[in-house]
C-alpha cells in the first residue's frame, strides 16, 4: 500500500500538480496575449484598442473566452463530424505537451529527459495533423487550400528550424534544453549565432502561420482558412493552440538563443532576480516582435515564402552548420 | 556599385528595420481614437447624412413634386406619387425614401430645385428592423422639423459654393 | 424644281417648299417652335431663323420658300446667334417654373433653351403674367408660359373646324383666350396639349400626376370608338397614366379624340378584378374555381339550341373566336356581336366596311352622310373630311338630324324621305353624287339601328348602283361602325349560324324562356331585363349593365391589358398590346374561355395567344396581316322596301361622345365633360352636390 502511494500515486499528483502548474499560467499568458496583441496593434495604428471592458479593458479576453464558450458550435452539412471535432483537441493538445519539456528556470521543469529538443521537434511536427484534419474534415475548398498551405508551409520551415537547432546544439554539446541554457552561462547564443537567430525568429513566424507568413489563413484569399468552418469552442481551441504554439516557440527561441532564465549578466542586482521573471521577459521581448512583425508587415505572396524557404534559408542554415562546425574543429571549442 | 549595395542593403534587411523602426515610433505617437457615443469629430457642413424634408417658414412644405431626385436617384431609392392639392398646387401625395436602398449620394439634394430634399448631418439613425428604414414623407417631414436650424446654417455656409 | 444649297449639301426640292421642310429632307433639324406640318405656317417665333446668302437679315425658314440658288446656312454663327437672341427674347416672360410644369421632361422650349439659351438673363424688369383661362375639364392653362407660337389657335380653326380660341391684344398685352370664356367643344381638343411646344396648356386629369420618363410606354390601338386610331399608352407600375396618339398617316395622322384620350381613368373604376357568382339574388365574390363549377353545373345540362352569345363592342378579335368556337361545340348557333341590332349584312363584307378607307376620303369629290354624325362618332374620322374639305372642290350633304359637322354640311333633311329622295333621283344632291368622280357615301348607325335599317341599307345598295359609287380603284360606299370589335365579328362570323338567333331573337327567345342561358362578352348595350329569366354569364372587365344581370361574372381584361387584334371601321387589321396587367383575378378573355372550354368538358383546338391567330387567319383572310386592310367583296345586300318615315329622323347612334361603352361610362373625367361641355352642362341648383 505504502509502496503504491510513494511509488506510484504521488508522483502521479505531483505530476497532475506540476502540469496544473504550467497550464494554467499558460492559458492565462495566452489570453492576455491577445489582449497584448490588440493593444500593440492599435499603438501602431494610433488607436487605443480595447479599452471598455473592466479598467484598460483588462477584461476583455475574458469577454471573448465566455463569448466563444456560450456560442453555439456548428458542424457543417458536409462535414465529417468526428475529425472535424478531433481536430482542434489535437491542435490544442499538441500546443500544449510540447511544454513538458520547457525549463522556464533552473530545474522547473516538468520532464528533463535528456532528448528534449527531438520531442519538441516531433511535437511541432504533429502540429500539421490537427490543421490538415480541420482542412479535410470541413469539407470546404477555403478550409482545404488552407490547410495544404499550411501544411508546406510548416513543413519548408522545419527544415530550416531544424539545421539551426543542429548549430546551437553543436555549440551546446547536449540535446537537453536545461543543458542548453546552462551551456550559455558565458555568452548567448544568439550574439555568436546571430544570423541563426534572425533566421530562427523569423523562421518561427511561418511556423506558427504569423504575418507576414499567415498565408493557411489569408482572409482576403481563403476567407479563414482551415478555420473557416469553425465556430465557437472549436475555434476557441484552434486559437488558444495557435496562441499557445506562439509562446512555445518564443520559450525555444529565448531557450536556445536568449540564454533562457539567465540574467543578462551575472552580478549583484540582476542575479536577486528569479530565474523565472528573466525567461518570462524574455519571452515576451520575442512575442513583442511578433506582434510588431504583424503591425509592420503585409503578407507575403506564397511562392515568394516557398522561395524563401527552400532557396535562401535553407542553403543559409546549411552553411552556418558547417561554418560551425569547421569553427568548432579549428578552434578547439567542441564542448567536452 | 548600386547593385551591390541593393544587395548588401537587402541582407542586412535593413528595410525591414525601417519599417519596424517606423511602427515603433508610431506606436508611441498620440492616439486619434474618439470615444465615440461621448466624443465626436468634427462634421463637414457637405456631411450628408439623414434626409429630411423641409419646410419654408411659414409652414408650408417646400417639396413640389417635380421628382427630380426621384430621376437622378440612382439607387431609385425615392417614390414619389403626387396630384394636385385642393388649392391647386403641385404636392406630394406620397413621397417614400427607401435608407436601405441609399447610397447617400447626395444627387438628391443637389438636383432639388426649392432645397426641399436635403440630406443632414444627422447620421444616428439606426434602427431595430429594415422596415423601419423606409421613410415616408411625414417622417422627413418630421426630420426636417428636427433639423431645420442646423440644416440651414449648412445651405449658409454652402450657399457661396452652389 | 428649285435646287438650293443647306449647310453645303445641295437639294431638289418641289416649287413651294420651304427652306425649313427642304432642310428637314436632307435631314438638318432647325428648331421651331410655332412651325407644324400640319397646320398653316404662322412665322411668329422666329426660333427658325437661318441665315441665306444675298439677304440682308436672317430669316425665318419655315416660311420662306426655297428658291433656284439660295445657300441656306443653319449653323452660321449669325443664325445661331439670332436663335440664341430669340430664344432670349420668348424666356424674359417666360417663369422659371420648369419643376412644377407638367411639360417638364417633354418641352421643346426646355430642350432648345439647352440648346440656345443663356445660363441667367439679362432682364431685370417685371415678368408678364397672365390670366389662367377656363378650357374646360380637359385642358390645365398656366397662359403665363405661353410663347404665342398659335398652334392651338391654328389647330382648333384649321383642324377641328371650331374657331373657338384666339389671340387677343397686342405687343406685351397679347393673350391666347377663348374669346367667350367657356369649355372648348372640340372632341379633339386635347391635341392642343401635344401641340403646345411649352406647358402652356397641359392635359389636366393628367395635371401633376406623372413625369415623362417614369412612363413605360406601349403602342398600342385605340378601341373607344371604330376608327382604331394609333394610340401609346404610358403606365407607370400598373396603372395607365395617360394616352397619347402615335403617327398613323392612314388612320389618324396625329390626332386622337377626347374620349381616347381621357376615358383611361375609367380602366381604374367599376372594375371587376375578381369572379363573383349570384348566391340569393346577390353578387358575391368567388374564386374562378367556384364560377367554373356553377357554369359547368348550368350549361352541362343545356342543349345547344338553349345557348346563346353575345358579343359587346370592345371584344378583341381572338376572345369572339374563341367564343364562337365554345358556342359551335356546344351546339349552338345563337350568337351575335350587334348588340344594337344593326342591320347589317355579314355575308357581304363590304357592306359593312368604310371602304374608301379613311385616307381615301381625301382623294373623295363629293360626299353624302345619312343617319351619322361623324363629328361625335369618329372626331378623328371627321377631321380628315374637313382637311378634305379644306382643299376645296368637294360636296358635302348631310341626312339626319342637323349638327356642326365642323364643316359646312349641306343639310337636306333629317328623315327617311329625304333619302329616299335622293336615292330615287328626286333630290338635286343626286346629280351632284352622279357627276361626281370620286363620289362617297357614309351610312352611319343611326341610320342601320332602326327597324327599317336593312331597307336603307338596301336604298344606299341601289343608289351605289345608280351614281356609281363602286368603279375601278374607287369604291365610296362606307358604313361608319361605332364599335371597335364590330367589323371583326362580322368578319370572323360572331352572327347568327343555322337557324340561329341574333341580338333581339336572343333576347325574345330568353324572355320566352326558350334559351337558358346567355353568355355576354362584354355586352352591355342590350335590354338587360330580357334577361332575367335566363343564366347569364357576363366576361368583361367594367361593372356595367351587363354584369349587374348576370349570374356568373368572369373577370377580363380590358384592351390596354392584353394583346388583341381588332378590325377597324375600314377592316384594318390592328393590334392591341398590353401596357398593364389586368387587376386583381382578371385574366386575359382568350384564356378565360379556353378554361371554361376545358371545364366544360369541349376544350377548344389552341393553347397559346399564337396558335389561336393562326386558327383565326386560316378562318379569315382579314386577320393575315396586321395594319392591312383585305378589300371587302361587293356584292347584293339590304332589303328592298319602303322605308318607314314614322320611325323618326335619323339620329346619330351616338348621343353622348363622352359616354358611349363601359370604359367611358366609368370615367369621371368623361362626367366631368358630359357635364361641362357641349350643352349637356346645366344650370345648377340649390340641390346640387
Amino acid at each position: 500500500m505504502a509502496d503504491l502511494w510513494t511509488n506510484f500515486l504521488w508522483p502521479l499528483i505531483l505530476i497532475l500538480i506540476k502540469i496544473m502548474a504550467f497550464v494554467l499560467p499558460l492559458l492565462m499568458a495566452v489570453a492576455y496575449l491577445t489582449y497584448a496583441e490588440r493593444k500593440v496593434i492599435a499603438a501602431m495604428h494610433l488607436r487605443k484598442g480595447p479599452n471598455v471592458v473592466g479598467p484598460f479593458g483588462l477584461l476583455q479576453p475574458m469577454a471573448d473566452g465566455l463569448k466563444l464558450f456560450i456560442k453555439e458550435t456548428v458542424v457543417p452539412t458536409g462535414a465529417n463530424p468526428l475529425v472535424f471535432l478531433l481536430a482542434p483537441v489535437v491542435t490544442f493538445v499538441l500546443a500544449l505537451v510540447g511544454w513538458a519539456v520547457i525549463p522556464v528556470a533552473d530545474g522547473w521543469v516538468i520532464a528533463d529527459i535528456n532528448v528534449g529538443i527531438l520531442y519538441l521537434f516531433a511535437v511541432s511536427s504533429l502540429g500539421i495533423y490537427g490543421i490538415i484534419m480541420a482542412g479535410w474534415a470541413s469539407n470546404s475548398k477555403y478550409s482545404f487550400l488552407g490547410a495544404l498551405r499550411s501544411a508546406a508551409q510548416m513543413v519548408s520551415y522545419e527544415v530550416s528550424i531544424g539545421f539551426v537547432i543542429i548549430s546551437v546544439l553543436m555549440s551546446a554539446g547536449s540535446l537537453n534544453l536545461s543543458n542548453i541554457v546552462r551551456a550559455q552561462s558565458g555568452l548567448w547564443y544568439f550574439i555568436p549565432h546571430f544570423p541563426m537567430f534572425v533566421l530562427f525568429l523569423i523562421s518561427a513566424l511561418a511556423e506558427t502561420n504569423r504575418t507576414p507568413f499567415d498565408l493557411p489563413e489569408a482572409e482576403s484569399e481563403l476567407v479563414g482558412g482551415y478555420n473557416t468552418e469553425y465556430s465557437a469552442m472549436t475555434f476557441a481551441m484552434f486559437f488558444l493552440g495557435e496562441y499557445a504554439n506562439m509562446i512555445l516557440m518564443s520559450s525555444l527561441c529565448t531557450i536556445l538563443f536568449l540564454g533562457g532564465w539567465l540574467p543578462p549578466v551575472a552580478v549583484a542586482p540582476f542575479t536577486w532576480v528569479p530565474g523565472i521573471v528573466w525567461f518570462a521577459l524574455k519571452v515576451a521581448a520575442v512575442l513583442f516582435f511578433y506582434l510588431w512583425a504583424r503591425a509592420t508587415l503585409p503578407r507575403y505572396r506564397y511562392d515568394q515564402l516557398m522561395r524563401l524557404g527552400w532557396k535562401i534559408f535553407l542553403p543559409l542554415s546549411l552553411g552556418w552548420v558547417v561554418v560551425t562546425a569547421v569553427a568548432l574543429h579549428l578552434f578547439g571549442w567542441l564542448p567536452k | 556599385m548600386s547593385s551591390i549595395s541593393r544587395s548588401l542593403r537587402g541582407f542586412l534587411l535593413l528595410e525591414l528595420l525601417s519599417g519596424f523602426a517606423l511602427t515603433l515610433k508610431y506606436m508611441f505617437r498620440p492616439k486619434v481614437t474618439l470615444n465615440y457615443p461621448y466624443e465626436k469629430g468634427p462634421l463637414s457642413t457637405r456631411f450628408r447624412g439623414e434626409h429630411a424634408l423641409r419646410r419654408y417658414a411659414n409652414g408650408e412644405e417646400r417639396c413640389i413634386a417635380c421628382k427630380l431626385c426621384e430621376a437622378i436617384c440612382p439607387a431609385q431609392a425615392i417614390t414619389i406619387e403626387a396630384e394636385p392639392r385642393d388649392d391647386g398646387s403641385r404636392r406630394t401625395t406620397r413621397y417614400d425614401l427607401d435608407m436601405n436602398k441609399c447610397i447617400y449620394c447626395g444627387l438628391c439634394q443637389e438636383a432639388c430645385p426649392v432645397d426641399a430634399i436635403v440630406e443632414g448631418p444627422n447620421f444616428e439613425y439606426a434602427t431595430e428592423r429594415r422596415a423601419e428604414l423606409i421613410y415616408n414623407k411625414q417622417k422627413l417631414l418630421d426630420n426636417g422639423e428636427r433639423w431645420e436650424t442646423e440644416i440651414a446654417m449648412r445651405l449658409e455656409k454652402e450657399a457661396p459654393y452652389r | 424644281m428649285p435646287k438650293l444649297t443647306i449647310d453645303g449639301l445641295e437639294v431638289d426640292v418641289p416649287a413651294g417648299t420651304s427652306v425649313l421642310q427642304a432642310a428637314e429632307q436632307l435631314g438638318i433639324e432647325i428648331p421651331r417652335f410655332c412651325y407644324h406640318d400640319r397646320l398653316p405656317v404662322a412665322a411668329n417665333c422666329r426660333m427658325c431663323l437661318v441665315e441665306i446668302e444675298k439677304m440682308p437679315k436672317p430669316v425665318a425658314s419655315c416660311a420662306m420658300p426655297a428658291g433656284e440658288g439660295m445657300v441656306v446656312k443653319t449653323q452660321s454663327p449669325a443664325a445661331l446667334q439670332a436663335r440664341k437672341d430669340v430664344m432670349e427674347l420668348l424666356l424674359i416672360n417666360h417663369p422659371l417654373d420648369c419643376p412644377i410644369c407638367d411639360q417638364g421632361g417633354e418641352c421643346d422650349l426646355q430642350d432648345q433653351a439647352v440648346a440656345y439659351g443663356k445660363d441667367r438673363g439679362r432682364y431685370t424688369e417685371e415678368k408678364r403674367a397672365v390670366v389662367e383661362k377656363d378650357m374646360g375639364p380637359l385642358i390645365k392653362t398656366a397662359m403665363t408660359r405661353c410663347i404665342h407660337c398659335t398652334r392651338c389657335v391654328r389647330f382648333l380653326t384649321e383642324i377641328a373646324g371650331v374657331p373657338e380660341l384666339g389671340m387677343v391684344n397686342r405687343g406685351e398685352h397679347a393673350e391666347i383666350t377663348t374669346y367667350v370664356g367657356k369649355a372648348l367643344t372640340s372632341e379633339l381638343s386635347g391635341n392642343l396639349v401635344d401641340l403646345c411646344p411649352v406647358g402652356a396648356l397641359t392635359s389636366a386629369p393628367y395635371a401633376y400626376t406623372a413625369r415623362p420618363w417614369e412612363l413605360k410606354k406601349t403602342e398600342s390601338i385605340d378601341v373607344l370608338d371604330a376608327v382604331g386610331c394609333a394610340i401609346r399608352i404610358d403606365a407607370r407600375g400598373n396603372q395607365v397614366m395617360r394616352v397619347l396618339p402615335r403617327l398613323n398617316e392612314d388612320v389618324n395622322e396625329e390626332w386622337l379624340g377626347d374620349k381616347s384620350r381621357h376615358a383611361i381613368d375609367g380602366l381604374a373604376k367599376r372594375r371587376l378584378d375578381t369572379p363573383f357568382v349570384r348566391r340569393n339574388g346577390r353578387l358575391e365574390e368567388a374564386s374562378w374555381n367556384e364560377a367554373f363549377a356553377v357554369i359547368q353545373d348550368k350549361l352541362g345540362g343545356l342543349p345547344g339550341s338553349a345557348v346563346a352569345a353575345i358579343a359587346g363592342d370592345l371584344a378583341d378579335a381572338e376572345s369572339m373566336f374563341a367564343l364562337k368556337l365554345l358556342m359551335d361545340s356546344l351546339g349552338s348557333p345563337h350568337r351575335d356581336c350587334r348588340q344594337d341590332g344593326a342591320a347589317l349584312d355579314p355575308a357581304v363584307s363590304a357592306s359593312y366596311r368604310f371602304n374608301t378607307t379613311i385616307a381615301g376620303i381625301e382623294q373623295a369629290d363629293a360626299l353624302l352622310i345619312v343617319g351619322s354624325n361623324p363629328r361625335i362618332e369618329a372626331p378623328v374620322l371627321n377631321a380628315r373630311i374637313r382637311k378634305r374639305f379644306l382643299k376645296g372642290g368637294f360636296a358635302v350633304a348631310h341626312i339626319g338630324v342637323a349638327a356642326d359637322l365642323t364643316y359646312p354640311a349641306q343639310h337636306l333633311g333629317d328623315g327617311v324621305d329625304t333619302f329616299q329622295a335622293v336615292v330615287d333621283g328626286a333630290h338635286p344632291f343626286f346629280e351632284v353624287l352622279k357627276a361626281a368622280e370620286r363620289p362617297m357615301i357614309v351610312l352611319g348607325m343611326g341610320a342601320l339601328c332602326r327597324d327599317d335599317g336593312a331597307r336603307i341599307l338596301g336604298a344606299a345598295r341601289y343608289l351605289a348602283d345608280k351614281v356609281g359609287l363602286v368603279k375601278d380603284g374607287w369604291n365610296g360606299f362606307n358604313v361608319l361602325q361605332t364599335a371597335a370589335a364590330r367589323v371583326a365579328g362580322l368578319d370572323l362570323g360572331f352572327v347568327p349560324g343555322q337557324g340561329g338567333l341574333d341580338t333581339r331573337g336572343i333576347l325574345a327567345a330568353a324572355r320566352a324562356g326558350d334559351i337558358g342561358a346567355v353568355w355576354l362578352l362584354g355586352a352591355d348595350q342590350i335590354e338587360t331585363n330580357s334577361l332575367d329569366q335566363a343564366f347569364v354569364v357576363y366576361q368583361g372587365h367594367h361593372g356595367d349593365v351587363g354584369a349587374q344581370v348576370a349570374d356568373v361574372v368572369l373577370p377580363g381584361a380590358a384592351y390596354t391589358e392584353k394583346s388583341g387584334t381588332y378590325l377597324n371601321t375600314e377592316g384594318r387589321a390592328q393590334r392591341a398590346a398590353r401596357a398593364v396587367f389586368p387587376p386583381g383575378e382578371a385574366r386575359e378573355d382568350w384564356k378565360i374561355l379556353r378554361a371554361v372550354s376545358e371545364v366544360l368538358g369541349k376544350p377548344l383546338p389552341f393553347d397559346s395567344l399564337e396558335a389561336l391567330r393562326a386558327l383565326m387567319a386560316e378562318g379569315c383572310a382579314s386577320f393575315a396581316g396586321i395594319d392591312k386592310v383585305v378589300p371587302g367583296v361587293w356584292g347584293d345586300f339590304g332589303e328592298n322596301g319602303a322605308l318607314n318615315p314614322a320611325l323618326g329622323p335619323l339620329g346619330s347612334a351616338v348621343s353622348n361622345y363622352y359616354m358611349t361603352d363601359p370604359i367611358s361610362r366609368a370615367s369621371p373625367t368623361m362626367a366631368r365633360c358630359t357635364l361641362e361641355i357641349g350643352g349637356n352642362a346645366k344650370a345648377r341648383t340649390g340641390t346640387d352636390g
